[in-house]
């Protein structure tokens, strides 16, 4: 267990400290904050804006967080030797690879987190600022105090990043991830009383599990083909599952103050796990099955 | 009896393309055995098969043909590898952990307790005269500090086989003195030592018995006292024939 512990720890640190990761991070929560603010004409629907921008951040950044971060992940394990330095203590393989997939899938739930609690507030604050608008204008929907704190979130965490990092030697993109996620759940918190958040967070649950079916598969991909290989592996699996992803996007349940039913829930985890395990067994016996050396 | 910790016979190797199309035998049929408490040196010039050799020791590759044992295990085996330690030719480091961070990381994957791991890494750590950067990404260190972490790394389990891939590769004359006196010291406290270098002065100083492979095969083995000459002329009548550079032809 420890040494599960070990690996999955230093997977999950290693893909917050990579660059990518917090472009991704950044990119997807100004996806959430901006998109409301950049169309002129809101036709009194900024709140759905709001909504629709963050949960579609939440997938499609999601699932390229996860192929390209877990592909970058294992072939720099494979290509730097440092596969050679862990398969030589006493871990077996298939261990290995659990490990480096769960440390994956916690990096992954931070960024998943952090995005979610910004769409959140955000969609709060679009409300909030929509009602304000009823009355003084439009005006009110882009300086609302819920949209200075949803931005904060991306802009606070770099400069703070890079003055520890300059001052203090703290590692720049492993804070900045870290204050981007402390930051977007204390913007959240005034809101957890509401209906909104209980409502907005199993709709978030069930967009994040297509990024775990990515996360094993490019896993496995990597396991086999180099960086390239098996990245576009993993591209061609997100284009032939499209019409697939639209059944994990179940945002207008949201609308008219309805919620998700929890069995819609259940019934996307349950469709989920057998994919993520056909992957997960591939993974396992590819890494059974190869030579450890850098190639 | 003398317990054999690793025995290979007839041991091969071929690598093969992505069509499965062989295309280099890095080892070709060797056999190799080494004792309890020995310092073995595995000794030949680039390309001779010989980090190939220590790969299927490790069980990082699998041989073509032959078979490999490791403490009288396969060494893809856990219980094997749990007594197991390995320096590799280059350091291969996490970039993004620090010094502290390494060790006890592979601290974890050797099972060690909390305690156990955070007393063997400051132990190794004042060891290897890496204190004062301990909190420092491995990232930014030059190659003999990365060198030094990893040596620390590969003792943090007390391992009963201490397996070297040129351990002096990139270290100053001062770094490479130290290596060799902790080998020294490593052995005479019972641990077995495989190791590999091109320096030959180092493996003279430090191993009981050699090897010396050239095309994947052994072309020579014995004690060190055996050989006769020196280790340098030994190891030229070996493998150095017909590989002098023909340079007057370019001169002309």
């Amino acid at each position: 267990m420890r040494q599960f512990f070990s690996i999955a720890r230093a997977t999950a640190l290693e893909m917050a400290s990579e660059p990518l990761a917090l472009l991704l991070t950044l990119s997807a929560m100004a996806l959430a904050v901006l998109a409301p603010i950049m169309h002129y004409h809101q036709f009194g629907e900024a709140s759905r804006m709001a909504r629709d921008a963050g949960l579609s951040a939440l997938l499609v950044f999601g699932i390229a967080y996860a192929v390209f971060c877990t592909v970058k992940s294992v072939r720099r394990e494979i290509d730097s030797g440092t596969l050679e330095m862990a398969l030589a203590h006493p871990v077996s393989r298939a261990g290995f690879f659990l490990a480096k997939l769960t440390g994956a899938a916690l990096a992954y739930l931070v960024f998943a987190v952090t995005v979610t609690a910004v769409s959140v507030t955000t969609v709060n604050g679009a409300e909030i600022g929509g009602r304000i608008a009823a009355k003084v204008g439009d005006v009110a929907t882009v300086f609302g105090p819920s949209r200075v704190c949803a931005i904060s979130a991306i802009v606070v965490p770099t400069v703070l990043g890079a003055v520890l990092n300059r001052f203090a030697r703290f590692r720049f993109t492993l804070t900045a991830t870290v204050l981007a996620l402390a930051i977007s759940l204390v913007g959240m918190i005034p809101y957890i009383d509401g209906s909104l958040v209980w409502r907005f967070l199993p709709v978030a649950a069930v967009l994040t599990l297509p990024a775990f079916v990515f996360i094993s598969a490019s896993a496995a991909f990597a396991v086999k083909w180099r960086e390239n290989a098996a990245t576009s592996a993993a591209g061609v699996l997100f284009l032939v599952s499209v019409p697939l992803l639209g059944n994990y996007y179940l945002s207008d349940i949201l609308s008219k103050g309805g919620s998700l039913p929890l069995h819609h829930l259940g019934i996307s985890f349950a469709a989920t796990i057998p994919m993520v395990a056909a992957f997960v067994m591939l993974g396992v016996h590819l890494f059974e099955g190869r030579d450890v050396d850098r190639t | 009896m003398v317990e054999n910790v690793i025995e290979l016979q007839g041991v091969e190797k071929t690598f093969r393309d992505f069509w499965l199309r062989p295309t280099v035998k890095a080892v070709a049929g060797l056999d190799l055995t080494v004792a309890r408490g020995e310092v073995f040196g595995l000794l030949g010039p680039n390309g001779s098969g010989k980090s190939t050799t220590i790969k299927m020791i490790l069980g990082l590759l699998s041989p073509s043909a032959g078979s490999v044992r490791l403490f009288g295990l396969s060494p893809r085996s856990v219980a094997a590898r749990q007594r197991l330690g390995y320096l590799p030719e280059l350091s291969y480091l996490h970039p993004f952990l620090t010094a502290k961070e390494t060790l006890k990381y592979y601290a974890g994957l050797c099972n060690l307790d909390r305690r156990t791991a955070k007393e063997r890494t400051s132990q190794l750590l004042a060891m290897v005269g890496l204190e004062d950067v301990a909190n420092r990404a491995v990232g930014g260190f030059s190659k003999g500090m990365a060198r030094r972490v990893a040596l620390a790394a590969s003792l943090i389990g007390k391992p009963e086989l201490l397996v070297l891939d040129e351990p002096t590769s990139g270290l100053d004359p001062v770094s490479t003195n130290e290596v060799k006196t902790l080998v020294k010291t490593l052995a005479a406290g019972g641990m077995t030592i495989l190791m590999t270098s091109h320096l030959l002065g180092d493996a003279e100083d430090v191993c009981s018995r050699i090897m010396i492979v050239n095309h994947g095969k052994s072309v020579a083995e014995g004690k060190i006292g055996e050989i006769g000459s020196s280790l340098n002329d030994f190891f030229l009548a070996k493998v150095g024939e017909g590989r002098d550079f023909e340079v007057a032809p370019f001169l002309k």
